[in-house]
């Protein structure tokens, strides 16, 4: 397995000019579901690395479960890399699945609690499944639905309130897009992505921003006019979101994510097809991200036959 | 003369002693109790409604959380305070969405939101921005969205 169980773990470094380039240049629709196929691949790829110098890392254990062929000196002499990674790795596996419970655990409570929250379903026709709360926060937002549950659309007082009529259908269209288009499963998958290998959050961030552009374009779709879902981003977010501190010249600071909305929705429709490439920056991410993902897929795959052939060999298994 | 109501540090300090039950359910019991009674209520007769056998203390402190909350009313009568509850069961919705919205740590985690929050510099960028939206309408009210109040 030499250096190849390694390589999984950095390769997710190649996907991050891909997940800066995509959100600029793809549709967002094809965007998020690109940076979430590559980066569940990445991720799982450097879990399994982690996995396999673990098993390595429990042969330096005295007293490990396994097979007492399995710490014999000449299979520690056919792993010959791993004797201090494997140990590390114990612990960093452990970190992992640790994030990735905890991350499951409050993304389910959290779905659970605000279900529970809302007042029942109304079910009256196509309308049924928005929920306007009375509130002077201003807030909204898509709950999956799940386990007979429907998806709801929350949307408080406050909220519509600061905006007119057009904007409050984009707005409510924008949600439902995020319900129907299931868009809380690609951000969980990168969630959990990142919580695997940090080198992956700039990825999560992507796929966090893309999900909104998609639902903003399928709302600009639904409402018919591009600029009441801008003016209802913009309003909204204005409204609800004071900045802290004193308003500072743009130019000293990246645009956030609203602003970059705003100012795509303003702009024409992007072009839906993944072909032809943007720009020549796009190409040369795309391959170097596919390479990177192709790599870390090999490397792991040879990382498992070798360890796959070592037990065999060394255990009774 | 002062009641102890426990206004804000109240919470601090009957925090770990309440039965293992949220804070959140608890206030929506006082809440329910409180609508049960039709009118203006004392604390003591919240407590009695109240079945858990809480104490009054605690009582007080959920009702002035509750207060904090605009969730009830309150008016003097006598040396003691009656309440009334100010919202309806929408208003008891509200109350719980808020503590779910606070709880989540990681913002855009679960619920993708609407918007996110804006750093100091968008403010600007984002007015600026409508104004060009508003521009380029035709017959718009032409607001720049600067009339928003705080949120």
């Amino acid at each position: 397995m030499g250096v190849f169980v390694y390589l999984p773990l950095v390769l997710p470094l190649t996907a991050l000019p891909m997940a800066r380039l995509a959100e600029q240049h793809l549709h967002p629709r094809s965007a998020t579901r690109l940076l979430a196929l590559v980066g569940s691949t990445l991720a799982l790829c450097s879990t399994l690395c982690l996995a396999l110098l673990m098993v390595v890392g429990t042969a330096q254990l005295p007293g490990n479960p396994l097979p007492d062929g399995w710490s014999d000196p000449e299979v520690r002499a056919a792993v010959p890399y791993e004797e201090k990674a494997g140990l590390i790795a114990i612990g960093v596996l452990g970190a992992v699945v640790v994030a990735c419970g905890s991350t499951l655990l409050r993304h389910t409570r959290t779905r659970i609690r605000a279900a529970r929250a809302l007042p029942p379903h109304t079910g009256s026709g196509a309308a049924g499944d928005l929920a306007v709360i009375p509130s002077p926060d201003a807030y909204a937002y898509a709950l999956p639905g799940g386990r007979g549950r429907d998806g709801r659309v929350v949307v408080s007082t406050a909220m519509m309130e600061c905006l007119d009529v057009h904007e409050r259908r984009a707005l409510v269209a924008h949600e439902r897009a995020h319900l129907t288009g299931r868009h809380h499963r690609h951000l969980l998958v990168t969630q959990l992505a990142a919580r695997a290998n940090p080198f992956l959050l700039p990825l999560r961030t992507a796929v966090a921003y893309s999900t909104e552009r998609w639902a903003d374009e399928e709302a600009a779709y639904a409402v018919g006019s591009r600029r009441a879902v801008a003016t209802a981003v913009g309003r909204a977010a204005l409204f609800s979101h004071r900045p802290p501190g004193p308003v500072v010249l743009p130019a000293f600071a990246a645009a956030g994510p609203v602003p970059r909305r705003v100012a795509a929705l303003l702009d024409p429709e992007p072009p839906a097809g993944l072909w032809p490439p943007a720009s020549a920056h796009l190409v040369l991410a795309a391959v170097t991200a596919t390479v990177g993902t192709a790599a870390s897929a090999l490397s792991s795959l040879n990382a498992t036959v070798t360890l796959v052939g070592i037990l065999h060999a060394a255990t009774p298994l | 003369m002062n009641r102890p109501t426990g206004t804000d540090d109240g919470g601090t300090q009957d925090g770990p002693r309440l039965p293992r039950r949220g804070q959140g359910q608890l206030e929506s019991q006082v809440l329910t109790v409180l609508r049960s009674a039709g009118g203006p209520a004392t604390a003591g007769w919240v407590q009695e409604h109240l079945d858990g056998g809480l104490a009054y203390t605690t009582v007080i402190t959920i009702l002035s959380r509750l207060y904090a909350k605009k969730a009830v009313t309150r008016t003097r009568q006598g040396r003691s305070y009656v309440w009334t509850p100010a919202s309806d069961e929408a208003g008891l919705a509200a109350l719980r969405m808020r503590r779910v919205l606070d709880g989540e740590r990681d913002r855009e985690a679960v619920l993708a939101r609407f918007v996110s929050a804006l750093s100091p510099g968008d403010e600007a960028r984002l007015r600026e921005l409508l104004s060009r939206a508003d521009d380029g309408a035709d017959d718009r009210d032409g607001s720049d969205g600067s009339a928003a109040p705080e949120g």
